[in-house]
């Protein structure tokens, strides 16, 4: 039952009914989940990383502009995709975990520690935390860009992508990344790579967010590039007050009524009662 | 086929069940209560699973009982009902759920007003005034639909549960048997003989 | 979500808010009832909608009801809109291997002394939290109230205009969904009051 404190960790009491409900035929419903294009690329001072701003729930836009790239510490961000649910909540969980850690050891946070924590969680739920990661930041070692798994391995490349539109955004790297480019090249090669994802991959749309991560600081630029605005609509749709029938109408108001009703007194005050 | 029935009026709530124990194609029994006088002003009907909804029936009518002696006051139907349902969910969440169906039909002494619970085995609830369980309720609802008044006296309210009896009667398949009618209103819950079916063309 | 049947819309306006539900209740094809609200109110100004799988619909209403207990007798204050949809979405997150069935809006005004600021969110079941800027749709119509809202809504509204809007938002597209309408509720929540209407829908 529920409980004052709540127990770390998930909570599988559902299970054995939805397995049920599941048996019977009740259909699931799906979770929201970010059919995503994500990069990031090295140069000459760090990381850039890239992500669309698409959230899909089966075929049906959740999100025309959510927010991807996500807060480790003031030096590290990663970019989720996958199921939207677990990329945020595993991220929030390690930026926790890099906090105390940073608290705990005095030192500035470096992107390897919180790429260790994020496999090694991953890989304890072999897989079924669906988040696809692409881990950035500068830290006292220099610059490092990391890609996490579902099941938890990890690479380490100077330019990465994931999620459904990697091989799109990859095919732009691949042709022209090179080593030790300005910030404004990287900008644009990672916008460039992160549209090729928004054009030619289904499950990527919207916007370009850029976060641009350098030993000086960090650079969040949310919607970049917005190549896919909606144009004004020509008209309103406004409907004429008193359209929609209705039966019943029940008003709760904040604000108290309150009059107040002066009694008048007779001059000299009233005599006193002594009946 | 099992079947059960309630509907509010006013100032009572109806409730009616099959009485036929059947299993597979043999009817066992046609003289089985399945319904329960839970408090002087609660009943129940009960069906589903067999051995789950005697068991569970059991269960709530000594818990409820418990409840009315500890505090020497009866539980009011809202009450009773969202503890049933709650029991019913949880029970869901177990490695063995029960599998009933109920129908709650109560008597509200505090303010004087009749309710009507539709619950079923997976602890769905809703405050109804008019309803079914089983295959009845495919017939039933909709000529309760069409007769059901919710200010109508006990003998309309009779008249009106007696069409649904001979509605289902008349267009099931399969038959099924006799009813028991219990009906709960201020002075308490008693058992109630139906009117005699009008023919139906 | 197609077992019981359902669905919920939120809209953003002028310094107010409007959620609205169906209030069928079936058991796939039969309507079991007419009156069942997915609506909740949780603080003075802040609704959650819930639609999805009815027993869960409950549950989750009274799991709500006390956590949000727990927060104002904890915190000796109301709980505002943002925290109640971190609280909703942590909720669901706990059980990311034995899900809820529902799809939970919500939609409330910041206090006062913050400006009444319109705030509505919705979550899968799961709770992946969005935060749009200006509707939020759930339940069996959710891909009809998609095409509804997208097409009806603009920025501005004052609450009548913004109760005309989101009523025939919800009206027509639950009259495209089998599982979803028999009559529906709205509730239009503004600094001073909230204003609840019961429509007249198709009972069809």
């Amino acid at each position: 039952m529920a409980d004052v404190y709540n127990k770390a960790g998930f909570d599988f009491s559902n299970h054995v009914r939805n397995s049920f409900l599941q048996s019977k035929g009740v259909p699931f419903p799906k979770a929201t989940s970010t059919g995503t294009t994500i990069v990031g690329c090295l140069f000459k001072d760090g990381i850039v990383l890239g992500a669309d701003t698409r959230a899909t729930e089966g075929p049906i836009v959740a999100d025309k502009n959510c927010e991807k790239i996500h807060y480790i510490t003031d030096n590290i961000r990663c970019c989720g995709a996958g199921t939207a649910a677990d990329t945020e909540f595993t991220t929030a969980l390690i930026s926790s975990n890099m906090e105390l850690h940073a608290l705990n050891s005095g030192r500035k946070p470096r992107v390897v520690t919180a790429m260790t924590m994020l496999k090694q969680y991953l890989f304890r739920h072999q897989g079924a935390i669906g988040a696809a990661l692409v881990l950035g930041g500068v830290d006292s070692t220099g610059a490092h860009l990391f890609t996490v798994a579902p099941h938890g391995s990890t690479d380490k490349l100077p330019y990465v992508t994931m999620g459904s539109g990697s091989l799109a955004a990859m095919a732009v790297f691949e042709s022209q990344w090179r080593k030790d480019l300005d910030r404004e090249s990287a900008i644009n090669l990672v916008s460039a790579a992160i549209s090729a994802g928004i054009f030619n991959d289904l499950g990527s749309g919207s916007n370009v967010d850029v976060c641009v991560i350098t030993a000086e600081g960090t650079t969040m630029l949310r919607n970049h590039v917005t190549p896919n605005e909606r144009g004004a609509k020509e008209k309103r749709y406004k409907f004429r007050l008193g359209t929609t029938a209705w039966t019943k109408e029940s008003v709760r108001k904040f604000v108290v009524d309150e009059s107040v009703t002066q009694i008048s007194v007779p001059a000299g005050g009233e005599a006193m009662d002594i009946s | 086929m099992e079947c059960s029935f309630a509907l509010v009026g006013k100032g009572y709530v109806l409730v009616a069940a099959d009485t036929t124990a059947a299993r597979s194609i043999v009817k066992m029994k046609s003289d089985e209560d399945k319904t329960k006088v839970l408090s002087p002003h609660l009943v129940m009907t009960y069906s589903g699973e067999p051995g789950d909804t005697v068991q569970f029936a059991e269960y709530i009518e000594r818990n409820i009982r418990l409840q009315h002696m500890r505090n020497n006051h009866e539980l009011r139907p809202q009450s009773s009902a969202a503890w049933i349902r709650r029991t019913l969910a949880d029970s869901l969440r177990s490695r063995h759920p029960y599998s009933v169906n109920l129908l709650l039909g109560g008597y509200d002494e505090a303010t004087s007003t009749p309710h009507l619970y539709w619950i079923d085995y997976l602890g769905t609830i809703a405050s109804v005034p008019y309803a079914a369980h089983g295959y009845g309720s495919y017939f039933a609802l909709s000529t309760l639909d069409r007769y059901h008044n919710p200010a109508a006296s006990l003998e309309e309210g009779l008249r009106t549960l007696r069409r649904c009896i001979d509605e289902v009667a008349n267009r099931m398949a399969i038959g099924v048997g006799k009813f028991k009618v219990r009906v709960v209103d201020k002075d308490g819950a008693r058992e109630v003989e139906l009117p005699p079916s009008v023919s139906v063309a | 979500m197609e077992l019981n049947g359902g669905s919920v819309v939120a809209m953003v306006g002028k310094n107010c808010v409007a959620i609205a539900s169906d209030l069928r209740l079936g058991n796939q094809a039969l309507t079991i009832a007419t009156n069942f609200e997915k609506t909740f109110p949780i603080t003075d100004r802040i609704i959650i909608g819930l639609p999805g799988l009815a027993t869960d619909v409950i549950t989750l209403k009274e799991r709500f009801r006390y956590r949000v207990n727990m927060y104002t007798i904890k915190e000796g204050r109301e709980i505002e809109p943002e925290t109640f949809a971190h609280l909703v979405s942590s909720t669901l997150y706990e059980r990311r291997f034995g899900p809820f069935f529902v799809e939970p809006v919500i939609a409330g005004l910041t206090k006062p002394s913050e400006g009444s600021v319109p705030f509505i969110a919705g979550t899968d079941l799961i709770g992946c939290l969005t935060l749009p800027k200006d509707f939020v749709v759930s339940g069996t119509a959710s891909d009809k109230l998609f095409g509804m809202a997208e097409s009806l809504w603009e920025p501005d509204l004052g609450p009548e205009e913004l109760f005309e809007t989101i009523s025939q938002t919800l009206m027509n597209a639950v009259d495209r969904d089998a599982f979803s309408g028999w009559g529906a509720v709205v509730h239009v929540i503004t600094p001073d009051k909230v204003i609840t209407r019961t429509l007249k829908g198709r009972m069809d």
